[in-house]
């Protein structure tokens, strides 16, 4: 299931090259923010659309590209600084012996494990449907597939930015 | 790694926690991908830790996409540059 980063980034670069052509058949007047919309819609839809449906992120991505950013990412993460708050508060003022005190260690992890879960389900296309196991899997070949996507995107803005140069 | 047991026997109500082994296997895969795991050698790294760097390092990617697309906008006057500038474009590319 795992490609190869070359691979990965000739999918990639082929499919986006193929929508941007696209888009510029069906509007040719575009505002900067029409634009720019297209130019990351295209740019997710190649990405997700290079993996070829082996993945649940990659098949979520395409079938909801507009995706917006999830409020439930900044109160969970907003709840996990309560609860190392709290765990630090706990272990300074507790007067209980060592075994206790590892058993609240426990579950203050256990506790942050789990929201820092949620933050994660809510960040990859999809997550929110996945088990655990499975959102390990996604997440690592979505970080791949993201790094092949900015790695394209910077080469051709460079590219562009020396080609748009004054020649002399 | 600790005396723990793996926390997934010790869900309750049937949602099942990451286990350590899947943290285990984790962090090897990420520790290729994470910088800040990656510098760290010891073996001892927290489910709670490798979580956060994963989703700080997510939201800092799709911040970097966000950046390169508001400049791909300004730098590409029409969506397909003219064919010569597209051809060198592709050739650096492939």
């Amino acid at each position: 299931m795992h490609l190869p980063h070359s691979t990965l980034k000739q999918e990639f670069v082929k499919k986006w090259i193929m929508g941007l052509q696209r888009c510029k058949f069906s509007n040719k007047k575009m505002s900067i923010f029409e634009r720019k919309k297209a130019i990351k819609l295209s740019a997710d839809t190649a990405m997700a659309s290079a993996r070829k449906g082996l993945t649940c992120w990659s098949r979520a991505l395409i079938s909801n590209p507009d995706r917006p950013v999830p409020t439930t990412t900044r109160r969970a993460s907003s709840a996990c600084k309560k609860i190392v708050k709290r765990s630090r508060r706990i272990r300074r003022t507790a007067k209980c012996g060592a075994a206790r005190k590892g058993q609240i260690t426990r579950s203050i992890a256990q506790c942050l494990v789990r929201k820092r879960t949620q933050i994660l389900k809510s960040l990859i296309p999809g997550g929110e449907f996945m088990n655990e196991v499975c959102l390990i899997e996604e997440t690592l070949d979505y970080i791949t597939s993201l790094r092949v996507q900015v790695d394209v995107m910077r080469s051709l803005a460079s590219a562009s930015a020396r080609a748009s140069e004054p020649h002399n | 790694m600790s005396s723990r047991r793996p926390s997934s026997r010790q869900s309750s109500g049937g949602v099942s926690r990451i286990s350590d082994d899947q943290i285990i296997a984790l962090v090897s895969k990420l520790r290729h991908l994470l910088p800040e795991i990656r510098d760290n050698r010891s073996d001892k790294v927290s489910a709670s830790k490798v979580l956060q760097e994963t989703c700080n390092y997510i939201r800092s990617l799709h911040k970097e996409v966000e950046d390169l697309s508001d400049r791909l906008s300004q730098l590409l006057a029409t969506i397909d540059a003219e064919s010569a500038e597209a051809a060198i474009i592709r050739s650096l590319l492939m």
